[in-house]
């Protein structure tokens, strides 16, 4: 029961920016449970490092990007944290979720016309810090909706893990896909957590057996189906592909860039393609600037709150057929080293840290530079898919 | 296009009835005082004819505004379920487990209501399994009063 692509959404009707932005620098917040830091302190620590890594002072930065989001990063906050004064481009079209894959779009104008020469975004959240102070944690976006407040939230339909638990079990349905299977996406993120120490699993294996064996809460999700509750942040820089040959570290050169939408936002119960994600729009228009194909693709990073959001993405993105994603990543498909297609290898917001999507794109840098903690073989094509519910955007990285 | 994302955080939930629904805010009023009544009412676009789930202000296949709310049968498919048995609000405590489901309405499948199944085994749900509308009232610990609602039950 799929719907045609187009009549429940549709992309952005992007230009070609192909091969007009590079990142050069990257860096991401220590990243933990509850840490008492605020947010501006988490962001702040991630853009310390990623001037390191691109080998460039604060007063280089002449282009800020963030999301509209309490708390961000944004001018104010970078001047009181360097202590710097100077002029700045700003953009609230970056931020982590579906901006950090389409910041790029955004900044390309700024660099092409000499607004900015090196443009930040970053992305932070103190939502483990937070947490008690939130309705129904992460879920307080969601409760401020009135039509969820009064159709949905009332018959206890909400928050995040009961909306995905709902789409999983009818994917169950509809495609034969299983808990062993769901279980496997949880066991490769994992797998790459425990190889990373910067991760907030690092310390704590899965198997597919302890998996199977966890109780589940929201039938049919385990915890191990969903991503943590984290405070932490990341940051990275962009500037032309002529500055960044000379900056320290290899570049990754944006190749190609999609924003995909749903017309029926983030009410999901609502959505005819009730089993499927706006990748379906976003991933062919990436793929199509980049010209490249799914098979050229080293790396797929995406933002996964729940193991079937990035078992969705997989088959929208067009790493396999609709419904047939289960298959797919049963076994070791999806890790770093003996699978087919290398996924989330710092460990994902499963298990790295919930931030939003950020580290995924550090990540990819790294993985293109062969820093990775769980390094690909000859990293050339990496990609981050991005996912708000009502947006998916997709990201495709070449190694400059 | 909409490119400004939509996560804003805007503040904290003050009413003091959360998370009961609010039988006065306009666009909803109508679907509880229709519960109040054990009638389960949907709104229909006066412009198409087609149901319109959730009453948004213009209809997404005709743009037209208008809109009535008219009684269907109460029957319909179980479209999807789940088990809760964590309390994701304080005031789901004395709720759990329960079950949220998606119920496609025999009218228009299409429309697919967020409500709960009741006296049911939830091992025995299935998909596509045939329910039926039952008023139940909707109450949470630490919340004053209660609200008729549409739940379900197996036909």
């Amino acid at each position: 029961m799929t719907t045609e692509p187009g009549s429940w959404g549709y992309a952005s009707d992007f230009d070609d920016i192909t091969g007009q932005v590079a990142i050069c620098g990257v860096g991401d917040s220590d990243m933990s449970k509850a840490s008492g830091r605020t947010t501006q302190q988490i962001v702040g620590q991630a853009v310390e490092r990623a001037l390191d890594d691109a080998g460039l002072e604060p007063r280089d930065v002449d282009g800020l990007m963030y999301v509209g989001m309490p708390e961000q990063f944004d001018v104010a906050a970078f001047h009181e944290h360097f202590g710097t004064d100077h002029d700045i481009w700003e953009s609230r079209r970056g931020g982590g979720m579906t901006g950090a894959a389409t910041a790029p779009y955004y900044a390309a104008e700024a660099l092409r016309t000499g607004r900015a020469r090196y443009v930040l975004n970053t992305f932070g959240v103190a939502w483990a810090t937070q947490r008690g102070e939130m309705t129904g944690g992460p879920g307080e976006t969601h409760a401020q909706d009135l039509f969820k407040q009064n159709l949905e939230i009332p018959f206890g339909w909400f928050p995040q893990p009961v909306y995905f638990a709902t789409i999983a079990r009818r994917h169950m349905h509809e495609f034969g896909t299983t808990e062993e299977q769901l279980g496997a996406i949880a066991v490769a993120c994992r797998r790459h957590a425990n190889l990373n120490p910067a991760a907030v699993m690092h310390e704590k294996p899965l198997t597919l057996e302890r998996y199977l064996a966890s109780p589940k809460f929201v039938d049919p999700f385990r915890k191990e189906d969903c991503c943590l509750i984290s405070d932490g942040g990341g940051a990275y820089i962009m500037t032309t592909p002529e500055r960044a040959a000379d900056a320290p570290k290899r570049p990754a050169i944006v190749a190609g860039v999609g924003l995909g939408h749903a017309s029926t936002g983030t009410h999901w119960a609502q959505q005819p393609a009730f089993t499927s994600t706006p990748a379906v729009f976003s991933a062919p228009a990436a793929f199509r600037m980049a010209g490249v194909t799914p098979a050229d693709v080293d790396l797929f990073t995406c933002y996964d709150p729940f193991t079937i959001v990035t078992l969705m993405q997989i088959e929208d993105s067009g790493f396999c057929e609709k419904g047939a994603g289960g298959e797919f990543v049963a076994g070791d498909t999806l890790h770093y080293d003996t699978g087919t297609l290398a996924h989330n290898t710092h460990g994902g917001m499963l298990s790295h840290a919930y931030v939003l999507g950020i580290s995924h794109v550090v990540e990819v840098v790294r993985q293109l530079r062969g820093e990775g903690t769980a390094q690909v073989a000859d990293c050339e094509i990496g990609v981050y898919g991005g996912y708000t519910g009502p947006q998916c955007s997709t990201l495709v990285l070449r190694r400059g | 296009m909409a490119d400004e994302q939509d996560h804003r955080i805007e503040g904290k939930i003050t009413r003091a009835q959360f998370p009961l629904p609010d039988v006065t805010w306009p666009a909803t009023a109508e679907f509880w005082a229709g519960a109040a009544r054990d009638e389960l009412v949907i709104p229909r676009c006066d412009g198409c004819g087609r149901f319109r789930w959730y009453p948004k202000p213009e209809c997404p296949a005709c743009a037209a505004e208008p809109y009535s709310w008219v009684p269907v049968s109460g029957r319909g498919t179980l479209f999807s379920w789940v088990v809760v048995t964590h309390p994701f609000l304080p005031q789901f405590a004395d709720l759990v487990p329960f079950v949220p489901a998606l119920v496609a309405l025999d009218e228009d499948p299409g429309v697919r209501l967020p409500t709960r199944m009741v006296d049911c085994d939830p091992d025995a749900l299935a998909f596509d399994l045939p329910v039926t509308v039952t008023f139940r009232p909707i109450a949470f610990a630490g919340v004053d009063g209660s609200v008729p609602a549409p739940m379900f039950v197996p036909a």
